[in-house]
């Protein structure tokens, strides 16, 4: 209310220089991503917690509390990175610069795994490989009478192979877009001086697209080391542990202070190498692949290799996505995981509770735990797509209009910062944030407010991004000749940015919806009994033996994310540059 | 100014006096004079370590209509950790904490006042006054070593706990994490406070006195040894249930769980039995307590969840303890007869856990299992 008794002309030139949008946008990305990371570090240094760095680091516990788990982390992450860049990368070639058969399906299946959650591939796994070595139900496979080795159901190997078809799309997506800006100047010089297509693809194409497959690989990379869901189903139960793992299990058993010096390290692993794969890239310009002129070269030609190399996309293609949804389906309905195709009941979805069947627990449309879980997480999606994108247009507002000044660097900084902080550290970091009362603000552990808040946060590169593309849609023009007529800021944002945005801030925030009703490893450490989400009740119930229900809730998720994806595609007619012919 | 100062002070005095007295009132009335304010309340959450909440839940809104028992599954290490952090946010969630994993409750809930105790004044004749104070023990529970009574049919296949670190057990002994769930926590514990007796079992088993090599005493060496066997540690008590009880194996592992789960040994296809008289003893059995929030949002229900679970006054305690009064629970109100099929009480070999003498060394324990996995 200041700001009317100020006089109309001191407003102006405030506005002018976006001062205190600046101010106002970047006070609160402060309030949301920075001093939860800070006040985390702060808790781990404190008298009575500080002994934790020590137990981590060195001393009798270090191995198995820490290098164990840095171990496998590490493993992960290089094995993880190098088999997605390379099958993202084959995949990316195929569909781009090949003639193979049906390149369209391709193109569009090899981005659909990063629509679905990483834990329903693993819980997929598990119903397919689990063999008797920890009880519980078995799988198909031994069920069919094979008997599955112990490494091939659990631990290292099965993560490996789940991880990677899982992100693998993620590299896809960004090798196809630098590959489909190549110019063909080069491809065409290269063809003329008579160079084959080996030659062409070692000696042009590889070095022009390396910006890209760094990348890919280090966001891969940082994707794998922080993932949690993967390892937590198919690694714990042979004591495998990652530092996600690890962090997720000390604060469960109320071992805080190692939880978050845990979770640090992780910050700082993941961090380091996404940092690393930017220096790679940035130190070397000179790679601009888009010029002035330029069209597409003529495709490689596989000749007989066409349908051998289709043969061999598709296997990857449909494990990495039909194969995961016909099985948690089957499943959902399957009282036996070791006769996935037989015996079918829908009790699982429509049954009332019955003490003989799943220790009476009744099908997730009468489980009342569920329904609520249900409630929480559609609210929980659309409440962040609102608060998510209007924080990203403010701060994308922000940098694209105000650009000078260091304060627009530093919102576009800290906007991106929690790319760098994995999901489950995240999530600690909320708890030492938010989990006690700040001054006159109370604790809001538990809350629905700690989960919006939490989540907005977390996705705000997502969100931020979106608003950067809608705003620059939107020419400056427009809104400079309203504000010559003497519009002020939130009445050139409501009557022109907005209107005129509308379609892609609603894909936008369709995205956002989806991202996080999917999301396991931020929620895990924030969710509370009376505080479901599904996600998290799909973990439990599947760390419980409860497989079927697990699934069931899964399947529910998967709809709902593919139904939204859908729908966010069409309203922004998503540009798919390599699809073009 | 002053006035309405004193005034005000009155008011607050006046309110948190009839609270307090409320709150008195409350611990006395009989389950009859709680039931209209429960129903104004309409609500109560249970925080529960056992899965058996669920039969609770509909047992009680069937003998209480109106109200809305919310029973939440959650393990004994988990509650500790979420009330913990509720009191520090200043959230009250739960109404009544019902919990084993007695020696971090006493320290870490009750001593700070996260959770307070209460009687219901029925049965405060009927229940021993060791299972009264600090908190109200429903029964006493166990973590004991079992086997597949189908494969073995003439007992048990082992006779000593250093069964467990011979080759021929290797990747065969099953168990929960103990540093997922505390009741597998406080058994290592036990084991670790009864060195001597491991130490004399060992002897008996291998006719020759234990060499530590560089254990601190027999009860960490038994615990380095089994680790170093390749115990499977799981997620549940359930998956210990499948892979131990489980029909038509030729050579089922063996594996430390409730005795009392062999109550669903029929529902669930399992041959589950106790290896009772396994040396020096096969685990041991403890209390599982009840408890009100320290500022339950709904203090009339919760109290008469707690009445409810005590059991009524037909012989068996009716559907409120019907969950419980199963083979391999003892419920401690001593009017109601032990159950026919289970070891009697006084011939049931595990140890008792002292709960303060267990929070003293658990903490070391907790790291020296960390340190083998």
């Amino acid at each position: 209310m200041a700001d009317i008794a100020m006089s109309r002309q001191g407003r102006r030139v405030f506005f002018k220089q976006g001062t205190v949008l600046k101010i106002v946008v970047l006070l609160l990305l402060i309030a949301l991503i920075v001093l939860p990371l800070i006040r985390t570090v702060l808790f781990t240094l404190r008298p009575d917690v500080i002994g934790a760095w020590g137990d981590v680091l060195s001393g009798r516990l270090s191995t198995n509390l820490f290098y164990k788990p840095l171990k496998n982390t590490m493993l992960i992450g290089v094995i993880v990175s190098t088999g997605c860049v390379l099958l993202g990368g084959f995949l990316a070639w195929l569909v781009v610069m090949t003639n193979v058969p049906y390149r369209r399906t391709i193109g569009v299946m090899a981005t659909l795994p990063f629509m679905i959650p990483s834990f329903a591939a693993a819980l997929a796994w598990g119903t397919l490989f689990r063999n008797d070595r920890v009880g519980g139900q078995i799988g198909w496979f031994q069920g069919l009478g094979f008997d599955v080795p112990d490494w091939l159901a659990w631990g290292m190997v099965p993560t490996l192979i789940v991880l990677t078809l899982h992100y693998f799309s993620l590299a896809f997506t960004i090798i196809a877009a630098a590959l489909a800006t190549v110019n063909s100047d080069l491809v065409e010089a290269a063809q003329i001086a008579g160079a084959k297509g080996r030659r062409i693809l070692m000696g042009i194409i590889l070095p022009v697209t390396t910006p890209a497959l760094v990348a890919a690989g280090s966001l891969c990379f940082a994707g794998a080391v922080s993932n949690f869901a993967t390892p937590a189903l198919l690694g714990l139960p042979v004591r495998m542990q990652t530092l996600s793992t690890r962090l997720f299990g000390m604060i469960e058993v109320g071992q805080v202070g190692r939880g978050y010096v845990i979770g640090i390290l992780l910050v700082i692993i993941s961090g380091l190498f996404l940092w690393a794969g930017n220096r790679v890239v940035s130190g070397r310009r000179s790679y601009a692949t888009i010029t002035g002129k330029g069209g597409r070269a003529k495709r490689f030609d596989l000749r007989g290799a066409r349908w051998p190399l289709f043969a061999v996309a598709m296997v990857f293609l449909l494990a990495s996505t039909v194969v995961p949804v016909i099985v948690l389906l089957a499943s959902s309905f399957a009282p036996s995981s070791a006769n996935l195709f037989s015996g079918w009941t829908a009790h699982y979805w429509i049954g009332a509770s019955n003490p003989s069947f799943a220790q009476g627990v009744p099908g997730i449309v009468y489980n009342a735990d569920i329904v609520r879980a249900l409630m929480v997480t559609l609210s929980l999606g659309l409440a962040v797509a609102f608060t998510g994108m209007i924080i990203g247009l403010l701060a994308s507002y922000t940098t694209a209009r105000y650009r000078e000044g260091w304060a627009s660097a530093a919102i576009t900084q800290i906007s991106f910062l929690p790319l760098l902080v994995p999901g489950i550290a995240f999530g600690a970091a909320y708890i030492a944030y938010l989990g006690a009362p700040i001054g006159p603000f109370p604790a809001l552990y538990g809350t629905f407010a700690l989960l919006v808040i939490a989540s907005t946060a977390y996705l705000l590169p997502f969100s931020v991004q979106t608003g950067r593309a809608v705003i620059q849609q939107v020419g400056g023009e427009l809104e400079e000749s309203a504000r010559l007529t003497g519009a002020g800021f939130l009445r050139r944002l409501g009557a022109i940015t907005v209107p005129l945005a509308v379609r892609g801030l609603a894909a936008g925030g369709i995205l956002i919806f989806v991202k996080i009703i999917r999301d396991l490893s931020l929620v895990v450490l924030l969710f509370t009994p009376t505080m479901p989400v599904l996600s998290v009740l799909a973990y439990r119930y599947a760390s419980e033996g409860f497989g079927q229900f697990a699934n069931a809730i899964t399947v529910v998720i998967l709809t709902i994310s593919i139904v939204a994806t859908l729908i966010a595609n069409r309203l922004q007619a998503k540009s798919q540059p390599w699809l073009k012919d | 100014m002053s006035i309405t100062k004193t005034t005000c002070l009155g008011a607050i005095s006046l309110i948190l006096s009839t609270t307090i007295v409320a709150a008195q009132d409350l611990d006395a009335m009989t389950a009859e004079e709680l039931l209209p304010l429960a129903q104004a309340e309409g609500t109560v959450t249970v925080y529960s370590f056992t899965s058996r909440i669920g039969k609770v839940e509909a047992a009680f809104e069937a003998a209480y209509p109106g109200i809305d028992l919310q029973g939440f599954d959650i393990s004994s290490t988990e509650q500790i950790a979420r009330l913990s952090a509720e009191a520090q946010a200043g959230v009250t969630n739960a109404d009544v904490v019902y919990v084993s994993d007695a020696p971090v409750v006493l320290e870490a809930l009750l001593a700070p006042g996260i959770i307070a105790p209460y009687v219901p004044p029925r049965v405060t004749d009927r229940v021993p006054a060791e299972f009264q104070s600090p908190l109200l023990a429903q029964r006493l529970s166990t973590k004991v070593l079992m086997y597949n009574e189908e494969a073995n049919p003439d007992g048990a296949p082992i006779d000593s706990l250093w069964d467990l670190t011979r080759d021929e057990w290797a990747g065969r002994v099953v168990m929960v994490d103990p540093l997922q769930r505390g009741d597998y926590l406080d058994l290592m514990t036990e084991i670790v406070l009864r060195s001597d007796e491991m130490a004399a079992a060992y002897e008996a088993e291998f006719g020759e006195a234990i060499d530590l090599d560089g254990a601190a005493n027999a009860g960490e060496k038994f615990i380095m040894d089994l680790f170093a066997n390749d115990v499977i540690l799981v997620g549940s008590t359930d998956d210990v249930n499948a892979a131990v009880g489980g029909l038509g194996q030729d050579n089922p592992p063996v594996g430390f769980t409730s005795y009392s789960d062999r109550r669903d040994n029929e529902e669930e296809s399992w041959a589950l039995q106790v290896a009772n008289d396994v040396a020096p003893a096969p685990g041991i059995i403890f209390p599982a307590v009840l408890a009100l929030t320290a500022e339950p949002n709904n203090p009339a229900a919760a109290r008469l969840v707690i009445d409810f679970l005590m059991g009524d006054e037909t012989e068996t305690g009716g559907p409120g303890l019907a969950p419980f009064y199963v083979a391999g629970d003892y419920v401690t109100r001593t009017d109601i007869p032990p159950h026919p099929d289970a070891v009697p009480l006084d011939d049931f070999t595990a140890w008792r856990v002292a709960p303060a003498e267990t929070a003293k060394i658990r903490a070391e324990i907790g790291d020296l299992v960390l340190t083998l996995q």
